[in-house]
């Protein structure tokens, strides 16, 4: 049926473009705090100019994590090939979900990864000597934050490949239950990782602006960061948790 | 290391993988996604014991396929197969049979380096006693700051959690078709997490005694929300097991269909040193910081 | 399935999904700010190490408990409409 394939397709780019324009703002606002971050410093001690200019680029590259997941996934709703013609609304939701998980759950970790990498400029820039303790700091802080978004991801990638096509035989009430699951699915996961994401990365960042302050309790400064942030993940994990529920249980 | 330690690790081995025997048969859903002849594989368990294939036809794999009933190609022993088909149930017999393999090896790998360090020499020591000393010597210092000098008899057994985990996420590294990661399937994860909230609680009881223990669970006078007490119990032991097998099963998945769609020309180097190397260590020293710490809040006082 | 039953059921399903994304957010945020004023207390005094990790764990738990009650009522509404 013509209509059939045309709102399927409607939903895979409508996910497409609220995934990567979402994401984009997350982006955007997280690696302009980065990079003003480093110019301040910059400005303050110009001498520390290269090992600021090192982590800048470092950090943004991390920070850009999430929104190439959100890209990748845009990429795979237009080119994807799905069997549009034979989808129907399960699929057309399932399609738009994933787009709203991987987007929006990029948001919290991008501005979590984005603060983590700002602060660890400005302490770069006060302490030049101890950069690549910082720069370590740094990036398994931002790896803790981005695994949210790897669980947004994992979620819109199930939602891509094991979503089966409505059967044919289906009534409207099955219908309706099994697409609003599945957008609640999206919702959850997409939603749920902006808290964690944003949290870790107020951790990284006070452990990476400690670092520079305090170089010689790295060890405990290291240690109270990683407790921390996996502590605070745990409500990300509750969120696909729900999500594996919604998608799996119906 | 200590004298009695290797004996010891070698008992805690054996829980783990007795637990993780029964679990596997227990749970009635299974999620597998796998790498096998240079295909994407999802494989979702229905309640109704069938295998189902959900997947674009691109990926379709051919071996494995349970859609009449009967059985794909199986590497290895029949004999073991049948055993579990037996047991569990056709549909888990392939991700158990899978899984069993996988840890068979991961235990083989741990029972070598148990093997490599066992010549202790002081004066002299070999290269693998140096890297395992320096790991041990590592986690005493964490037990030590964590629990304090009494309980510096828990680090085998946090040492060993730790290699068990790590060994398990390294092994996905390995460029042969049908390796995969043993903590991609939930159940090695539940397995192990519900033993560590085991041991915390049999510690607490050990310390403070069984009615010093159950005080904040059944007292509804001191603690009115005594309920939401063991909620958080049973959800320490989901967010323990769901962090690692998250972590784990999102950087397969990546990895999957960014090669698929380089159409498996070119093998992912740099995904596979982030989240094969990277996320993998991190997640494994997460899970034992976290056994470690639930130990050290319980009877911390 | 009734039409009616469906949409109650699918309003519910969509109800757990945005109750637990909701939920998470607050916990996720204030625990990582107890984390990272954790970290600064170590940085500044390491002598009281275990005492502010304690006090951290359980800050954090205290917390979290607000995620808990959102995962329960998820749950609610996930098995028993």
């Amino acid at each position: 049926m013509e209509f059939t394939q045309d709102y399927v397709q409607l939903a895979a780019f409508l996910g497409a473009a609220i995934a990567v324009s979402v994401s984009s703002i997350a982006a955007g606002i997280g690696e302009g705090y980065i990079a003003g971050e480093a110019v301040k410093s910059m400005t303050k001690q110009p001498e520390s100019r290269d090992q600021v200019f090192r982590s800048m680029f470092i950090g943004q590259a991390v920070s850009e994590t999430g929104g190439i997941f959100s890209l990748v996934i845009a990429l795979l709703l237009m080119f994807g090939g799905f069997d549009v013609a034979a989808g129907g609304w399960q699929k057309a939701a399932s399609l738009l979900a994933a787009g709203l998980a991987v987007g929006m759950g990029a948001v919290g970790p991008v501005f979590g990864a984005g603060y983590a990498g700002g602060q660890a400029c400005k302490s770069i820039g006060r302490m030049p000597k101890h950069s690549n303790d910082i720069l370590g700091n740094m990036l398994i802080g931002q790896a803790l934050a981005q695994t949210s978004s790897i669980f947004a991801l994992v979620v819109s990638l199930l939602l891509l490949y094991t979503v089966p096509n409505q059967p044919i035989d289906a009534t409207v009430g099955d219908m309706i239950l099994k697409s609003v699951a599945i957008l609640g699915a999206g919702l959850s996961i997409g939603l749920g990782t902006l808290g964690p994401g944003t949290g870790i990365g107020t951790v990284a960042g006070r452990a990476c602006d400690m670092m520079g302050k305090f170089p010689r309790e790295k060890k405990e400064i290291l240690r109270t960061m990683f407790l921390g942030a996996a502590v605070s993940e745990s409500t990300a994990i509750y969120s696909l948790v729900v999500s594996f529920l919604l998608l799996f249980a119906f | 290391m200590k004298k009695g330690s290797l004996k010891r690790v070698f008992l805690i081995f054996f829980v783990i993988e007795i637990v993780l025997l029964i679990i596997s048969g227990g749970l009635t859903k299974d999620l597998e996604i796998g790498f096998e002849k240079s295909k994407f594989v999802v494989r979702h368990v229905e309640k109704h014991g069938d295998l189902q294939e959900k997947i674009t036809e691109e990926f379709q794999p051919d071996e494995y396929l349970l859609e009449t009933g009967e059985r794909g190609k199986i590497h290895g022993s029949e004999r073991i197969y049948d055993f579990f088909a037996k047991v569990f149930g056709k549909a888990h017999a392939i991700s158990a049979f899978m899984l069993l393999r996988m840890l068979l090896i991961v235990n083989f790998i741990i029972i070598l380096i148990a093997v490599l360090t066992k010549k202790l020499l002081f004066d002299r020591p070999s290269k693998p006693q140096v890297l395992f000393e320096m790991m041990y010597s590592f986690f005493e210092e964490f037990v030590q700051d964590t629990l304090g000098k009494n309980f510096i008899h828990f680090t085998p057994y946090i040492f060993t959690i730790f290699l068990f985990i790590w060994v398990c996420n390294m092994i996905g590294l390995v460029p042969i078709p049908g390796f995969m990661e043993p903590t991609r399937n939930l159940n090695v994860p539940m397995g192990i997490g519900i033993i560590c909230i085991l041991v915390v609680h049999a510690t607490s009881i050990k310390v403070k005694g069984i009615w010093g223990h159950f005080k904040n669970y059944l007292n509804p006078i001191e603690n009115p929300l005594f309920l939401l007490d063991i909620v958080g119990e049973v959800s320490k032991v989901v967010s323990i097991s769901f962090r690692l097998f998250g972590n784990v099963l999102g950087g397969a998945i990546i990895m999957l269909v960014v090669s698929s769609l380089v159409k498996f020309i070119m093998f992912p180097v740099g995904l596979n040193l982030f989240f094969g190397i990277f996320v993998g260590t991190i997640q494994a020293f997460v899970f034992t910081m976290l056994a470690l710490t639930y130990i050290g809040v319980e009877i911390g006082e | 399935m009734a039409m009616a039953e469906a949409i109650a059921r699918a309003a519910a399903l969509l109800g757990a999904g945005i109750c637990m994304g909701m939920g998470a957010l607050g916990p996720g945020i204030g625990e990582g700010f107890v984390a990272g004023k954790a970290c600064e207390g170590i940085a500044r005094s390491p002598e009281n190490a275990s005492l502010i990790t304690r006090t951290m764990l359980v800050g954090q738990a205290v917390s979290e408990s607000t995620g808990i009650y959102s995962l329960v009522i998820a749950l609610l509404l996930i098995f028993s409409t």
